[in-house]
């Protein structure tokens, strides 16, 4: 892992990627919503709103999924200090809370024509909205860090009590995860578990794509966000260097 | 059908939320882009510079 602690080495993979992420989760996306409104039928009870699973489940996953990447580059930050976990944490809050607001966006879209109401106080909408909270207040810590007394941290690192922040964000994780098994919901339960779907094969193949489509676009965001970051951080060294050259 | 709204009215639904994704995602794709090409831009001017 600490091969790739160096920004130049982690750029050489980076840069070749990013494209390739770009380009074939465009057309996973593409292609399974395609699929996914033209060539699976209607679901049985529910109609035409299931369709609106392609773009809901993904987003679910991915704001979920997000942050716990995010608590792991923060324990890595706090454990190992590795110089790229606190730029990758950054640069996959702003990413994860776009997922989460889509989750609840969708979400919502799919509740009104389903159970006739928009949103509902219950433990999976809540735990969501949670997360979606969760995101903006480490967006908010670390743009504070940067901009804080002392400038933009050193690396782009992340400063303890945000890194600390993601690890105790954690915990809402697995409550959304088991929301709907622990509390009574309008939500469905769960469809998709270790043990097997729920859901037909005959529309469950265009989820497959939609969820790799937008996992790789995700990556791809990562990826630009941490490159920017990285020429940022090169560029305010350069600065740096070119000013004490003066000085002297 | 359990759902309280059937048939076609359905459909709005469906273009509300695809069309939602594909504004938001877009946009979050171009806007990291954009920042990305601009910070790597400045970086490279300005060791070009520094030789």
């Amino acid at each position: 892992m600490h091969a790739y602690a160096n920004p130049t080495r982690f750029l050489a993979i980076a840069k070749p990627l990013t494209p390739w992420l770009l380009g074939v989760g465009l057309l996973l996306v593409l292609g399974g919503a395609f699929a996914g409104l033209t060539m699976v039928p209607g679901e049985a009870k529910q109609g035409e709103t299931a369709r609106i699973l392609y773009v809901h489940v993904p987003s679910a996953w991915l704001g979920m999924g997000g942050w716990t990447s995010l608590a792991v580059a923060g324990l890595v930050q706090l454990v190992w200090r590795h110089p790229l976990s606190g730029i990758a944490a950054r640069a996959i809050a702003v990413p994860g809370m776009l997922f989460t607001a889509l989750c609840l966006a969708t979400g919502s879209i799919w509740g009104k024509p389903t159970w006739g109401t928009w949103w509902e106080w219950d433990g999976r909408m809540t735990s969501m909205l949670v997360l979606l909270f969760l995101y903006a207040g480490f967006i908010a810590l670390t743009n504070g860090d940067a901009n804080g007394a002392g400038g933009q941290r050193q690396g782009g690192s992340l400063s303890r009590g945000a890194a600390i922040y993601a690890l105790v964000g954690a915990i809402n994780i697995p409550i959304i995860n088991r929301s709907v098994v622990w509390w009574n919901s309008l939500h469905q339960g769960p469809s998709i578990t270790l043990g097997g779907s729920s859901i037909d094969k005959t529309l469950l193949w265009p989820l497959g794509l939609t969820v790799l489509g937008f996992s790789l676009l995700f990556g791809a965001i990562v990826l630009m966000r941490m490159r920017r970051i990285i020429a940022d951080n090169r560029v305010a060294a350069r600065l740096r260097r070119l000013a004490d050259d003066e000085g002297n | 059908m359990t759902g309280v709204i059937s048939g076609g009215g359905q459909w709005a639904y469906v273009a509300a939320a695809y069309i939602l994704t594909a504004l938001l995602t877009g946009g979050v794709l171009w806007t990291s882009w954009r920042a990305m090409a601009k910070a790597e831009k400045r970086s490279d001017a300005l060791r070009k510079d520094r030789k």
